[in-house]
């Protein structure tokens, strides 16, 4: 599998208090990789060294195949990025940024960034600094998508946006998706969202990449679990066990990671009774492994 | 065709993957006859948007589909629903019946519910539906 973004074993180090130590991401070309994690998290200090913006301390970025920093013009030419915070001049009218920002782009499409002023209702004439933040929002995705980019970075672009501009936005970025085969990078904070769209899923929590995987085994292998008769020492466990409660009348709820069905074996070896298997979705699942990840059950 | 209706119960937070969302209420309308042989299924792109999914989740759920023999992919045209033995449509029905019971039974074990009390709820249900 060609991956889009590589990342090894990457150090940075900002102040006193904030570190990225020994993280490893790697973006398989071609899919929706949804970035998760809790704000302070290290996400968009990430995606920044991912785009050069930030010099690491030591270890190895690779995009499309460039190596980061050193091949950034090259690579930045192919990739679109939307930022945390828009970064344009304010005093530009909408039909300026475009001309501005078109001249940066070889493979620049006018006749669809055109299609996409009109679809999000953006006034040519307007000036950016008097803009509505769902405007705002708007510009940056059309200008990140008109430059018919392989790499597509966005940092939270639809969290903060009303609905019905957050759906505009992810209509272009899928119909965008369908008419070409590019590979987009998107950190948010709308699980549910990300839920819809992506395949392959990364949880980052205090400088570091918690869990890489498809969208499908993260979802399907984490799942609560309701146990009478709980053994006090789990012991060896055919799945990692993320956390267990105590619940009324002496039965346990346990978290697990890594489940499959026939390890429900595993509970009659242990003289334990397996009353119920619970489904988490994204959002479940994503505080649990974060739970667990910050204070170690065992 | 009336996409709508047909996919407003996929449901992201399902652990059943998208992709067998889709492909499974576009087997239960051919079943069902709700989609008749010939008619187009809606594009990768238009479905895509309309639902809010990765465009890789539709093309999977419709290769699944072609696989099964429920539809067709030409090359440029798009893709059409195939005409689906009887037999094949009959044992489709009875596939979805025995998934929806499943879900059912789950639900009420969940909720310590016996089995007489869930029979009990079924006939009770049927019957006011007939009369």
């Amino acid at each position: 599998m060609s991956h889009a973004v590589e990342i090894h074993d990457l150090h940075y180090r900002a102040g006193k208090s904030f570190e990225i130590r020994e993280l490893a991401l790697n973006v398989p070309t071609g899919s929706m990789y949804g970035f998760l994690g809790p704000n302070g998290a290290g996400k968009t200090t990430t995606i920044r060294l991912m785009l050069g913006l930030l010099r690491p301390r030591s270890g190895r970025i690779v995009v499309l195949e460039g190596e980061i920093p050193r091949e950034a013009p090259r690579v930045l030419a192919r990739t679109g990025y939307v930022p945390e915070q828009p970064h344009l001049y304010p005093s530009l009218t909408v039909a300026e940024a475009l001309r501005f920002h078109a001249a940066f782009y070889r493979t620049w499409d006018w006749k669809w960034a055109e299609e996409l002023v009109g679809a999000f209702h953006l006034d040519r004439a307007a000036v950016l600094g008097r803009l509505s933040k769902g405007e705002m929002g708007k510009l940056e995705m059309l200008l990140a998508l008109a430059q018919r980019p392989e790499l597509l970075v966005l940092d939270e672009p639809t969290d903060g946006l009303d609905p019905v501009v957050r759906r505009d936005v992810l209509t272009a970025l899928l119909e965008y998706v369908s008419q070409q085969n590019a590979t987009v990078f998107i950190s948010s904070h709308l699980v549910h969202e990300l839920e819809r769209i992506c395949d392959w899923v990364g949880v980052m929590d205090r400088g570091r990449v918690v869990v890489e995987l498809p969208m499908h085994s993260f979802k399907n292998g984490i799942k609560r679990l309701r146990i009478a008769n709980a053994p006090t020492l789990a012991g060896d466990t055919p799945f990692v066990v993320l956390a267990r409660e105590q619940t009324d009348g002496g039965a346990e709820t346990w978290v697990v990671r890594g489940w499959q069905a026939p390890m429900h074996q595993y509970f009659e070896g242990v003289g334990a009774s397996l009353r119920d298997v619970v489904d988490l979705d994204l959002e479940e699942g994503f505080v649990e492994l974060l739970r667990t990840f910050r204070e170690p059950t065992r | 065709m009336t996409v709508d209706p047909l996919f407003e119960q996929i449901d992201p937070r399902s652990p059943t993957p998208l992709y067998a969302q889709i492909a499974a209420r576009i087997r239960v309308a051919v079943a069902a006859a709700e989609l008749r042989p010939g008619d187009a299924l809606p594009s990768v792109r238009q479905l895509a948007a309309r639902l809010r999914v990765n465009p890789a989740t539709v093309v999977q759920a419709y290769r699944d589909l072609e696989t099964e023999g429920f539809v067709e992919m030409r090359q440029g045209a798009g893709t059409f629903v195939r005409d689906v033995q009887s037999d094949k449509r009959a044992s489709e029905r009875a596939r979805q019946a025995i998934a929806l019971v499943r879900r059912m039974v789950a639900e009420a074990s969940r909720l310590g519910l016996s089995t007489n009390e869930i029979v009990a709820a079924v006939a009770k249900e049927l019957e006011m539906r007939v009369a």
